[in-house]
């Protein structure tokens, strides 16, 4: 059914964008400094820094890649989102805590920043700049990807523009990101995290709900996924439809990576103050859980309605999010959903925008012992070039948004995660082993991603790993191999210098 | 102790897993999937570990080890039987592990032990007055 016959979607969702947009003039005028575009004054409170940091790592990867993974493949796909349970503990002990009391010694805006603190080494700093920009490309394209598949759905460009509606769609919601990340920096960020995180919480309570509904339950639901001849008894088997690496993989990249993610470290730097780190991780870890709803009721509940002949099977798994909220929520709440949507997808894609151009204005320079004269305005500039390379990245990488997505969680942490979990928990991490590791994440992931998918050169071999092996897996395994064997290669005489405040904040 | 022995779960692990990527081996998968599961608890005793100990995290972070491994066994030991194993809460008794097991059981252990030995073991005012004596410094300048 085209959705342009229900009103009320559409009507939800252009009043959505019209408040965002608000917020955006808003922030904008209160964004007067460099230090309030990227980390928005230091000054933001607890309930406010728990939502943005749910919200920036919820995204349209988990609200439309997710069910669409689960549509492919099965519950083995939830092992992308079931470290939720503790990964905001995980993060709080290994890192917040590093991370906001270092902010509060040093002008700290941003992960390479920190990575200089710890090694006073400009090349790790440099290289954990390429690593924010390589993988800010990746994540942002699944974002605007994910953008322009549910604006092609919400406002029926299919029908207006024909084989570049998703073209048309992606360039709209670029637009849109642009402008209030460009006007209004982090302060915009955060507080349309506010709002967005908590329509995030709703609608996927919502839906979850819907979703039990339109199954008949979570019993009836399995049932008919495991009679059904197109689904079978390994859809819900967690390690049996897919490989153990795979499935495994995607916990340790989600449940490790999740320590080098840029957009979710940030928010520790915007913190007002570190002691109220104290309930984090509860507020990030239930938000989160909630929210998973949306994938865990969807992604179950589109295969059995699939398997009882109520829903066509799909083309394209990405659409059984905007298929079954179509089709099976009351339109109101479809509206509200898609809102909900596009919020998740908007708050990941500002955080990257800015974490993005943080690294081309600031960091980047830096290891080149540069500096750039005017940040705020340039940081603007940068905005919109990084979020036009991911537009075209996206367009032109033929995958599921979950594995782009997947792809660009993977260079984060396979680069930065082990600099920043080991490294500022033990002080025997030299510098040269930093940028080892660093390197080694960024081009390895890089490296077999090429390979696993190019197409071009015959001649080339495919990663020499077992099946269903995950490049991601491979290259954060890999970049711990590194640092660890670097660092009892260089540290065995000698330990490294570390300045006093961060010797201390790395005791505390 | 403890935190040398993650050190070094962490030291070999990460190569071993490069390497069971690599070597075809019938137990390779399921070795890994065990590794998995101690790799983010040991790198949280890394974190947390001080002079050697782990404090009152101690036996929290044990059950939290014992529990995660346990569930990654139960889905491995299930793996093949949807349809002859029990079922549990309206799930297949390997999906029940997976949702209810390694879904939702460690949030409230996880985050409320974080909460309850915030302020006596993870952030306590003495050091914060100690890190404020130090002063403010500028940040990545030379």
């Amino acid at each position: 059914m085209p959705i342009l016959a229900k009103p009320e979607i559409i009507w939800t969702a252009l009043i959505y964008l019209s408040l965002v947009v608000v917020i955006g003039v808003w922030a904008a005028r209160r964004t007067r400094s460099a230090k309030d575009f990227f980390i928005a004054g230091q000054g933001i409170g607890l309930l406010v820094t728990a939502l943005a940091t749910m919200s920036a790592a919820f995204s349209g990867f988990v609200f439309i890649g997710g069910p669409g993974l689960t549509y492919r493949m099965g519950l083995a796909s939830l092992f992308i989102c079931i470290p939720v349970s503790f990964t905001a503990g995980l993060l709080c002990w290994v890192v917040a805590k590093r991370l906001r009391l270092l902010a509060g010694v040093r002008e700290i805006y941003t992960v390479p920043d920190v990575v200089y603190c710890r090694y006073r080494s400009r090349m790790a700093s440099g290289l954990a700049a390429a690593a924010v920009i390589v993988g800010t490309v990746g994540y942002l394209g699944a974002q605007l990807k994910a953008l322009g598949i549910l604006i092609e759905s919400i406002f029926g460009t299919r029908e207006i523009f024909g084989e570049w509606s998703l073209a048309m769609a992606m360039l709209i919601g670029l637009i849109i990101v642009v402008f209030y990340a460009t006007a209004g920096g982090m302060v915009a960020g955060v507080y349309t995290d506010l709002f967005q995180g908590a329509l995030m919480v709703g609608a996927a309570i919502a839906v979850f709900y819907y979703a039990l509904e339109a199954g008949g339950g979570l019993q009836q639901m399995a049932q008919s996924i495991i009679e059904s001849d197109h689904f079978g008894p390994g859809h819900l088997d967690p390690l049996g439809a897919i490989p153990i690496f795979t499935a495994m993989g995607f916990f340790l990249v989600f449940a490790v990576g999740n320590l080098g993610q840029p957009h979710m470290l940030h928010k520790f730097f915007m913190l007002d103050d570190p002691r109220k780190l104290k309930w984090m991780p509860l507020i990030v870890g239930v938000t989160q859980t909630l929210c998973v709803l949306i994938w865990l009721g969807i992604g179950l509940a589109v295969p059995s309605l699939v398997a009882g002949g109520k829903l066509a099977p799909l083309a394209n798994p990405d659409e059984a999010s905007p298929q079954f909220l179509l089709h099976f929520t009351p339109e109101i709440l479809a509206g509200i959903v898609f809102a909900g949507i596009l919020a998740a997808i908007m708050s990941t894609a500002d955080s990257f925008v800015n974490i993005g151009s943080a690294a081309i204005v600031r960091d980047l320079p830096k290891a080149f012992g540069r500096k750039v004269a005017d940040e705020l305005f340039w940081g603007r500039i940068a905005v919109v070039g990084i979020a036009v390379s991911a537009a075209v990245f996206a367009y032109l990488y033929g995958d599921l948004i979950a594995l782009l997505g997947t792809f660009a969680f993977g260079t984060f942490g396979a680069a930065l995660g082990p600099a920043l979990a080991i490294g500022l928990n033990w002080r025997r991490v030299t510098a040269a082993a930093a940028s080892a590791s660093i390197a080694t994440g960024l081009i390895v992931n890089l490296v077999l991603e090429f390979l696993a998918k190019q197409t071009y050169f015959e001649a080339l071999p495919k990663p020499p790993f077992q099946t269903g092996v995950l490049p991601t897996a491979v290259s954060l395994a890999a970049s711990f191999t590194v640092l660890f064997a670097v660092t009892w290669c260089t540290s065995r005489n000698q330990e490294p210098e570390i300045d006093e405040d961060v010797q201390l904040v790395m005791d505390l | 102790m403890a935190r040398k022995l993650s050190l070094a779960f962490l030291a070999i692990a990460s190569p071993l897993m490069v390497a069971l990527f690599l070597i075809p081996w019938p137990w390779a998968q399921s070795v890994f999937a065990v590794l998995v599961m101690g790799y983010p608890v040991a790198l949280i005793v890394v974190a947390v570990g001080r002079r050697g100990g782990v404090g009152p995290l101690g036996l929290p972070l044990l059950a939290l080890l014992v529990f995660l491994e346990a569930c990654a066994i139960g889905m491995l030991l299930l793996r093949g039987h949807v349809t002859d194993a029990p079922w549990f809460g309206g799930l297949p008794l390997a999906a029940a592990i997976q949702l209810y097991g390694l879904f939702l059981t460690p949030l409230l252990l996880v985050a409320l032990t974080y909460a309850l030995t915030f302020d006596r073991f993870e952030m306590k005012q003495d050091d914060l007055d100690r890190l404020e004596k130090i002063g403010r410094r500028p940040g990545a300048e030379d």
